[in-house]
């Protein structure tokens, strides 16, 4: 079982630049202990006007600092969003590279399509076209990774040959994942031999269902770049503290305040009728399936609290080893966890429950010599170490 | 999360009224239906919604026009003004302005589902490449063709283009209808469950749109979002939920049946 953390950069209202810097910062703290704990992952998402719940629309910024301040942990460049009026499959490349470069070989790359109109139509992009835009972006940019003279003309995407450089520093690349909002996600995922990287919560008996299915089908998938990642990581929050019912206390409102800050985003399938989005993103996705004694669904009943998701890792200790062997147990690989909301849970508070966290729950599924080891990748990183170009950079975060 | 901050004593200006919550569900045949969702401007966020709802970002206007074939109100056409909201987490809209091209349709709208219906000339025309919609104040006067401030259309919208979808594509989200009930003034949930046999996506301008003539001036559909017509029947069930406008769903709401 892998351990990781995860940034949306959700900031309170009122918005200012003190309260950004102050998310910002916190966080870049936050990465700094989970390195020296013996976290696996970082990954920073990328998204564009969702005021409060996510101001990070520049992850491999954010990224190329926690490279710089940390040694082992690796990071997690995702979800890249793959639609062609927020990126070019060239400058996802590039960028993706130069980072793995500076971060000596430990980055991830994620790969998404945006689930909003809020950012969708901010950018003036089809909703019609993201699916296959996406498509086109994951099979593009391991080619211009691994390829001196790569050319293409596809449906979205064309350029005549060029050198896409620099290259990434792990050999072949990074390894790529799929974000996972939607049910059925993960078949693309696993068709294409991409990480199916999790970012909504499903019950333990339906993650497993879908792990399951994921697992069958990437066993004889057709992989879009030189190599299979077949993890499958989920998405979690956590707060840790010795006392449950004090975990509970300061860690469910910042659950509650998160999902509530989702309600506010415009998803597309809203905005924009299309067969390309069949649902709502996150919104209503712990409701679906939910009824009252009288048969209302609670979808409809707008008092119905949308209720915690299963499995969710608020707890003292204990507790979290219990629920995080469930999650073991129906197929999951890795769990990054949401630390924080709007910063509601003191910055303190949090770096404590990171250290508890690492304290008496990671030993119980990584033996000290797995966390003593640098993370380990489907790939293997060339010892620069005895080359002349390399000096004191060793590299030390992805080798295996 | 943001809640509104509009008056609701303002907002209840012309609200319906519901003496009795109906039982039976209200079946609407023969129904071509319009939507179009436009987005607005930030001032047009929390500022036209009640305290117990809660904006999206970016602020959106959700319009809804039905041509009717059969109904208990006979024979109909309507235009439903709303913005697009969350009751809670959920998805809904806040119903501003609703015009109906008939009096039993407007008295039907307004005293079993809550809707702040007045009469108008509402025409709603779909042709083979596109669909044309009007909405005319009928005035003091009994004036078809002009808003109530003399200077155009209440709302006029054109389409082109038509471009066939999947009937499940088109995502439909119910209403919240400030109206006086027996439970007090109340935001009555009103979900409609949509049977299209026929889905269509277009492209739309809002040729006019006179937003005081809507009850609501900070409204300014200025950026057209998407546009559909449907050939559908419509099933209005009962009401089951009304909401206090002044408190979050959480603890605003009631059980009607």
């Amino acid at each position: 079982m892998k351990f990781g953390i995860f940034y949306e950069l959700s900031v309170p209202r009122p918005f200012s630049r003190a309260n950004e810097w102050l998310t910002y910062h916190n966080a870049l703290e936050q990465c700094r202990l989970a390195d020296e704990l013996g976290f696996d992952h970082v990954w920073a998402v990328e998204h564009h006007f969702l005021e409060e719940y996510s101001h990070c629309p520049a992850p491999e910024v954010f990224l190329t600092a926690v490279a710089a301040q940390t040694q082992r942990i690796r990071v997690g460049h995702g979800a890249v969003v793959c639609v062609p009026e927020m990126n070019n499959p060239i400058r996802v490349a590039e960028r993706a590279a130069a980072l793995d470069i500076i971060s000596n070989g430990r980055l991830e790359l994620g790969t998404a399509r945006s689930s909003t109109w809020t950012e969708l139509g901010g950018f003036c992009a089809d909703p019609d076209d993201t699916k296959k835009t996406w498509d086109e972006f994951v099979r593009v940019i391991p080619k211009m990774w691994t390829e001196d003279d790569f050319g293409w003309e596809g449906a979205r995407f064309e350029m005549p040959a060029r050198n896409v450089i620099p290259k990434p520093f792990q050999e072949p690349h990074p390894p790529m994942w799929v974000t996972v909002t939607t049910p059925g996600t993960e078949l693309d995922a696993a068709a294409r031999g991409l990480g199916c990287l999790g970012v909504s919560a499903a019950p333990f008996a339906e993650q497993e269902r879908r792990t399951a299915e994921y697992y069958r089908r990437v066993a004889d998938c057709d992989p879009v770049g030189s190599f299979v990642n077949d993890q499958v990581h989920t998405l979690n929050f956590l707060y840790c503290h010795e006392d449950y019912r004090q975990a509970a206390a300061l860690g469910l409102p910042m659950v509650g305040a998160f999902a509530m800050s989702n309600a506010h985003l415009y998803f597309t399938r809203e905005a924009y009728p299309t067969r390309a989005y069949q649902t709502l993103g996150n919104a209503g996705a712990a409701l679906r399936n939910r009824a009252g004694p009288d048969g209302a669904a609670a979808a409809d009943d707008p008092s119905a609290a949308k209720g915690l998701p299963e499995g969710v890792g608020i707890g003292d200790p204990d507790h979290l080893v219990r629920t995080i062997r469930k999650w073991d147990d129906v197929g999951v690989t890795g769990i990054n966890f949401l630390l924080n909301a709007m910063e509601m849970i003191p910055q303190e508070q949090v770096l404590d429950s990171l250290r508890l966290f690492a304290t008496e729950v990671i030993p119980q599924f990584q033996t000290p010599a797995e966390r003593a080891r640098p993370v380990a990748t489907p790939t293997t990183i060339p010892d620069v170490s005895q080359s002349n170009t390399a000096t004191s950079s060793t590299p030390t975060g992805a080798s295996r | 999360m943001i809640s509104g901050t509009a008056s609701i004593d303002e907002l209840a200006r012309n609200a319906a009224e519901i003496e009795a919550f109906g039982s039976e569900p209200i079946t609407l045949s023969g129904v071509t239906g319009l939507s179009l969702i436009a987005e607005l401007r930030r001032g047009a966020r929390e500022e036209v919604l009640p305290p117990g709802l809660h904006p999206i970002v970016p602020p959106a206007m959700s319009l809804v026009a039905w041509d009717v074939g059969d109904s208990p109100w006979g024979a109909f056409s309507a235009v439903i003004v709303r913005v697009v909201c969350r009751s809670g987490a959920r998805a809904r809209t806040f119903c501003v302005g609703t015009a109906a091209s008939t009096d039993d349709a407007v008295a039907g709208l307004r005293s079993q589902l809550g809707f702040p219906a007045q009469r108008a000339e509402v025409a709603l025309r779909r042709h083979y490449d596109g669909v044309d919609l009007t909405v005319a104040s009928r005035g003091e006067a009994g004036d078809s063709t002009a808003s109530r401030n003399g200077a155009g259309p209440m709302l006029a919208v054109s389409a082109l283009d038509p471009d066939p979808l999947s009937v499940g594509d088109l995502q439909q989200v119910g209403s919240m209808n400030l109206a006086h009930t027996p439970l007090g003034l109340r935001l009555v949930q009103v979900e409609t469950h949509h049977i299209p046999s026929r889905v269509e996506r277009l492209a739309a301008r809002i040729d006019a749109f006179d937003a005081e003539a809507w009850g609501q001036r900070l409204l300014d559909p200025y950026w057209v979002v998407s546009c559909s017509v449907s050939l559908e029947d419509i099933e209005i069930p009962a009401i089951r939920f009304v909401c206090d406008p002044a408190k979050p769903a959480a603890e605003g709401t009631e059980r009607v049946q």
